[in-house]
């Protein structure tokens, strides 16, 4: 199959080197500490973080940092055919193991010892990159709950299929069996946190694609700081310190 | 005055269920001296939030929020935030109904609204909310009663049918989701679109029968008689709908009624461990059918402006 056309056009109409459309929005979930909810074109998760606050199972408490937890989970009605899945299965096991590390390698646990951080995150639609969604979403929920980090982890994917280099592969391209390389950076550190491959390479190919990705991870760093900006702005406003 | 109101209403196979709440009793957190603000709050017709007893919160209805569903909506009751969405599957009819569709009503609590909800945590609650909603809104065993009538989903008698999977997806609770969630599917239900069928019969035996799906035209439902549901929670001597999950603490017992627009009650759930006098659920009845009416106007209003919305967007 075809997924870059002669005009150098993939399947939904993108160029190689295109991410899908980027909408955030944080305060989703009034109840929560802090949430947000994050979009890369079709696919739309929302996170909520709880925390930090005592922690409920005593023995996993530590003396010296928070523990930190997360959760994923798919709605029912997330993908394309309907299937009702059972909680906890392998693959959301792994990614919220996945997310949970990301986030505690930025989170500065050892402020807060004694005390424990919940992450949820919840896919409404899943079109490819559900992975790096959560973890910006997440990222933006931490801050809006204002827990003290490092960096903003900002995480994007990328491919190579019909011998181009994509960027934020969508479900269509994401099951060509290419190779899905999905990253997560602290841009201000300039460290990568996260870095996951299927499939094969060749090493060299590896190098652009991984680079495509992190390109691409910088993107969505400046617009998840637009977000937390205006947010701030209108918080400013709200309380009457605005102009 | 009861009697009177008593001939009005026909219990449209209702039934009287008695289970155990699990959404009331999680903790809140109130102090002595909280607990006893709300319920004089409520004593004297001022709520915390500055309602009455009878009056609902604003509510907020989106239509089509999940592309890849046939139908989905998404209600918002002050902080109680919930999506449904409707998904429509070619199946075979039931052996006991040959000339009936199928529809299923599943609820599933995210630990976004909640942490208790994390793991399995949510199950039980779910499961309670999915069949308090068939209850409410898919009536009997016979299909009477029910918001959609299921003889409308029947293909071709006793061999296709329209399978209608409703799946619902807490976000954020804050009370009421019974009632959050029965909006959620109504709105749901008039979002829905169902691809037009037609049917050809086997040439021969050995030949299967053929299903021809349109991916233009679309059917809409009849969803005016798709009844809402209206829980009236019991705190202290008096009764206020549309509670808050800090009311929902402190409650007795809640009657959860299904009224449609002809105001027939098209089922009743009663939750809580404390008992009721027989003619209080009769006032209580006769109050829901009240204040269904009023939601029932402001939700297709809100449907109808949703849907517009819609349509103006490219």
């Amino acid at each position: 199959m075809e997924y870059v056309n002669p005009e150098g056009l993939r399947l939904d109409g993108r160029r190689p080197m295109e991410m899908r459309q980027l909408r955030a929005e944080i305060g989703v979930v009034s109840r929560a500490d802090g949430s947000a909810s994050f979009e890369m074109g079709n696919t739309k998760v929302i996170a909520a973080v709880y925390g930090p606050r005592e922690v409920q199972n005593r023995s996993q408490q530590m003396n010296d940092q928070a523990l930190v937890r997360c959760e994923y989970s798919m709605a029912n009605f997330s993908t394309g055919d309907r299937r009702r899945k059972t909680k906890g299965d392998r693959r959301s096991t792994e990614i919220s193991l996945v997310i949970r590390q990301t986030m505690e390698a930025c989170i500065l646990t050892h402020l807060m010892p004694r005390s424990q951080i919940d992450i949820y995150v919840q896919v409404l639609q899943a079109d490819g990159g559900t992975r790096s969604a959560c973890i910006n979403a997440a990222t933006l929920a931490l801050a809006d709950a204002g827990i003290p980090m490092r960096d903003l982890v900002t995480s994007c994917s990328a491919g190579y299929l019909n011998s181009t280099p994509l960027l934020d592969l969508n479900y269509l391209e994401d099951s060509a069996g290419g190779a899905d390389v999905t990253v997560g950076i602290l841009p201000k550190l300039d460290k990568v946190t996260l870095l996951q491959m299927d499939a094969k390479l060749p090493m060299d190919i590896f190098e652009n694609v991984m680079q495509l990705a992190v390109e691409g991870c910088k993107a969505v760093e400046s617009h998840i700081r637009e977000i937390l900006l205006e947010n701030a702005q209108t918080l400013v406003i709200r309380q009457g310190y605005g102009s | 005055m009861l009697e009177a109101d008593l001939e009005c209403f026909f219990f449209d196979e209702a039934v009287l269920y008695l289970s155990f709440h699990t959404w009331d009793k999680k903790m809140v957190g109130l102090s002595v001296g909280e607990r006893n603000f709300i319920k004089g709050g409520i004593a004297q017709d001022l709520r915390n939030d500055g309602r009455k007893r009878l009056t609902y919160r604003p509510i907020y209805v989106e239509t089509g929020v999940i592309p890849q569903a046939n139908g989905s909506a998404k209600v918002k009751l002050g902080a109680t935030d919930v999506i449904a969405s409707v998904k429509a599957e070619l199946g075979k009819p039931s052996l006991s109904h040959p000339d009936q569709g199928k529809v299923f009503i599943y609820v599933e609590c995210s630990p976004t609204a909640e942490p208790s909800f994390e793991g399995r945590g949510g199950e039980e609650l779910s499961t309670e909310l999915s069949t308090a909603l068939e209850r409410s809104l898919l009536g009997g065993k016979s299909g009477a009663g029910a918001g959609i009538d299921p003889a409308s989903l029947l293909i071709k008698e006793g061999k296709v049918c329209w399978d209608l999977y409703v799946d619902c997806l807490v976000i954020s609770s804050d009370g009421n989701l019974l009632d959050a969630l029965g909006a959620a599917i109504k709105a749901a239900l008039s979002n829905t679109g169902i691809p037009r069928v037609q049917f050809r019969e086997a040439a021969s035996t050995d030949e299967h029968a053929d299903v021809d799906v349109s991916d233009e035209e679309f059917l809409q439902f009849d969803t005016s008689g798709v009844p809402v549901i209206v829980t009236l929670t019991k705190v202290g001597r008096h009764y206020i709908v549309d509670a808050t999950s800090e009311e929902e603490s402190l409650m007795s017992s809640a009657v959860s009624i299904s009224v449609n627009r002809r105001g027939l009650i098209c089922g009743l759930t009663k939750r809580g461990g404390a008992g009721l006098d027989p003619s209080v659920i009769l006032d209580m009845i006769s109050v829901a059918k009240h204040v269904s009416e009023q939601l029932i106007n402001k939700l297709d209003s809100e449907i109808e402006a949703a849907e517009r919305a819609n349509e103006e967007e490219p």
